[in-house]
């Protein structure tokens, strides 16, 4: 009878245990990536909705509509200033028993310098070149955090950018210059041209994705991005210029090294194993010693000690805050032209790693220049 | 049966206050404040109150400068763009718009100041009245537009870092009046800040 009722307890906790899966259902679209951004941006909770303004911001940027891109950057991006402060989430976050993504989104830090590194860009095409190399600098300054010295604001285009504003302002940017070079390694970096009057911003391939690692998903691991494509060739004018790839996103993403919330999530990783460990001891030992009327009294404590270790085990919330911003790009470039005032059409070609041309990436692009300020293009693969 | 009532009332009202839900649409209400005052919002960034202090220090700085204060007649002043190097972006006419309010308010018709920045609008207007399209032509007699006696503008720059014990940013103003004749800056003042903060751990 004793046996049957030790049975019964376990099939209960079994059952208990078991949770029914989450069913998310597939969201409505109708081909316009910027409005289904919209309606996740309105759908999400409040501590998530500034991911889904990010990627609505790079969907619109995509496909040309700069306002929005700008506004959701503007909109989901704290100021290059503020102090990212505690709140009833972040707090929530540390506890035991929430898991880390019930924090506001800010993302990681090669997400936060992208943001910064977009709107460098929106403001060097609203003709302030030195308000965009001031967010090229809070850029850099997000990878400031990097484990090893060596990876700690090592982006290339971002330094490069730095530099070339600031000799196009009639200042010495041979230092940016330089760390960008150092940074780079073999790859020789393109000379400013002060004359060049067309900035043009590539994109190319898939950036990295967070998962969970670690025994019970405390850890951030990346999965790489990828791209086929290495280089762009520019041919406009009759001119042709080979922008290479500056940065890599899943280098930077997978340099940034230990997070200090990780060691938040290491205890409480620690008590969810030790919770379970002791749970599933104390249960088995104290259901076969329940069974027994000389070691009742003491399986019955074993199996209140291990109930009290699976509650605390399984009520522990170690995982990693893994929300991603989805589309960023894998490798960026940049190459900077000289035209003449007017329209013209520059052909963007997209070469692999041995610079041969794939074949279905080419994209022709409209450039009207203007006299007197520099004319800013975006393109992706 | 008195004390049970209070007793539950008492328990009722104590979780109705302390049952807060973190995604609630009420959260705190606006709080109005003066530009000057530091607000709750405070980050190592450019803020509204060092745009009070400064604009207001570099306006009594001007006002004080020998070649305003002598000068014969009103000195006409034009505003040259801020040269930001920080890693702030900014509004880079706010703090010559600020300086120029503060300056009209106390200088009592010391100085006078040209709108350039609206000079397509400007001459658009004259031409019109030129041609005789609006009234007004006829006091129009040679070019009225007026030169500079003197430039205002500034350089902002900065020296950030950021580590495992924070961050920290120094931002040094200065602003310099220049005789366009002769390239002389003719009053020169400055102003620094420096913060430092950290982002909550969960961020860093």
């Amino acid at each position: 009878m004793k046996i049957a009722t030790n049975i019964l307890v376990l099939c209960a906790l079994l059952f208990a245990a078991c949770q029914a899966p989450i069913i998310r259902r597939v969201p409505e679209f109708n081909g316009d990536l910027v409005a289904a951004g919209h309606r996740k941006i309105a759908q999400a909770p409040a501590h998530d909705k500034n991911r889904w303004r990010l990627i609505t911001a790079v969907h619109a940027l995509n496909l040309g509509q700069h306002d929005e891109a700008r506004t959701l950057l503007t909109t989901a991006m704290p100021s290059a200033g503020q102090i990212l402060q505690s709140d009833a989430r972040t707090r929530l976050a540390q506890s035991l028993f929430s898991p880390e993504n019930i924090k506001g989104f800010h993302g990681e830090s090669h997400e936060r310098a992208m943001g910064w590194f977009y709107r460098g860009m929106f403001y060097w095409m609203d003709d302030e070149p030195d308000n965009a190399r001031a967010c090229f600098r809070t850029a850099q300054l997000m990878d400031a955090l990097a484990a090893q010295p060596k990876h700690r604001a090592d982006w290339v285009l971002i330094d490069y950018l730095d530099g070339y504003i600031t000799t196009k302002l009639g200042r010495d940017g041979g230092d940016a210059r330089t760390r960008a070079q150092a940074n780079v390694g073999t790859t020789a970096l393109p000379d400013y041209n002060l004359k060049a009057n067309v900035m043009v911003f590539l994109q190319f391939g898939f950036g990295p994705m967070k998962k969970t690692g670690g025994d019970v998903g405390e850890k951030i691991v990346y999965d790489g991005g990828h791209s086929q494509v290495r280089a762009a060739r520019i041919t406009v004018g009759g001119r042709t210029l080979i922008a290479p790839a500056f940065d890599n996103l899943t280098f930077q993403a997978s340099t940034r090294g230990n997070r200090a919330m990780d060691a938040i999530l290491a205890k409480k990783a620690g008590i969810k194993k030790t919770g379970d460990l002791v749970g599933d001891i104390g249960v088995t030992a104290g259901a076969i010693l329940t069974s027994e009327p000389k070691t009742e009294g003491a399986g019955v404590a074993l199996l209140g000690a291990g109930l009290a270790g699976k509650i605390i085990g399984g009520s522990t919330e170690p995982r990693a805050d893994t929300r991603t911003w989805t589309n960023l790009p894998q490798h960026l470039s940049f190459a900077a032209l000289q035209l003449p005032t007017g329209t013209h059409t520059a052909v963007i070609e997209f070469l692999d790693t041995n610079g041969i041309a794939l074949p279905d990436r080419q994209k022709n692009v409209s450039v009207t220049v203007q006299t007197g300020r520099d004319t800013v293009l975006f393109v992706s693969d | 049966m008195k004390h049970i009532t209070t007793l539950f009332i008492g328990i009722a009202l104590w979780v109705a206050v302390g049952c807060t839900n973190i995604n609630s649409q009420h959260g705190p209400s606006v709080t109005e404040l003066r530009p000057g005052e530091r607000g709750f919002v405070v980050g190592l960034g450019i803020e509204s109150q060092d745009l009070v202090t400064i604009s207001e220090k570099m306006a009594r700085g001007i006002l004080g400068a020998e070649p305003i204060s002598n000068a014969e007649g009103k000195p006409v002043v034009v505003l040259e763009p801020i040269n930001n190097d920080t890693r702030f972006p900014i509004d880079k006419d706010i703090f010559l718009t600020r300086i120029r309010v503060a300056l009209s308010k106390n200088a009592a018709g010391k100085i006078s100041f040209v709108a350039r920045e609206h000079m397509d609008k400007l001459e658009k207007e004259r031409d019109l009245k030129i041609s005789g399209q609006v009234t007004g032509g006829e006091k129009i007699t040679g070019n009225k537009f007026k030169g500079a006696d003197f430039i205002l503008t500034g350089t902002f720059k900065a020296i950030s870092s950021r580590g495992a014990s924070g961050a920290s940013d120094y931002v040094l103003y200065t602003f310099q009046l220049i005789d366009p004749d002769t390239s002389d800056i003719v009053w020169e003042d400055f102003h620094e800040i420096k913060k430092q903060g950290k982002d909550d751990v969960t961020y860093r």
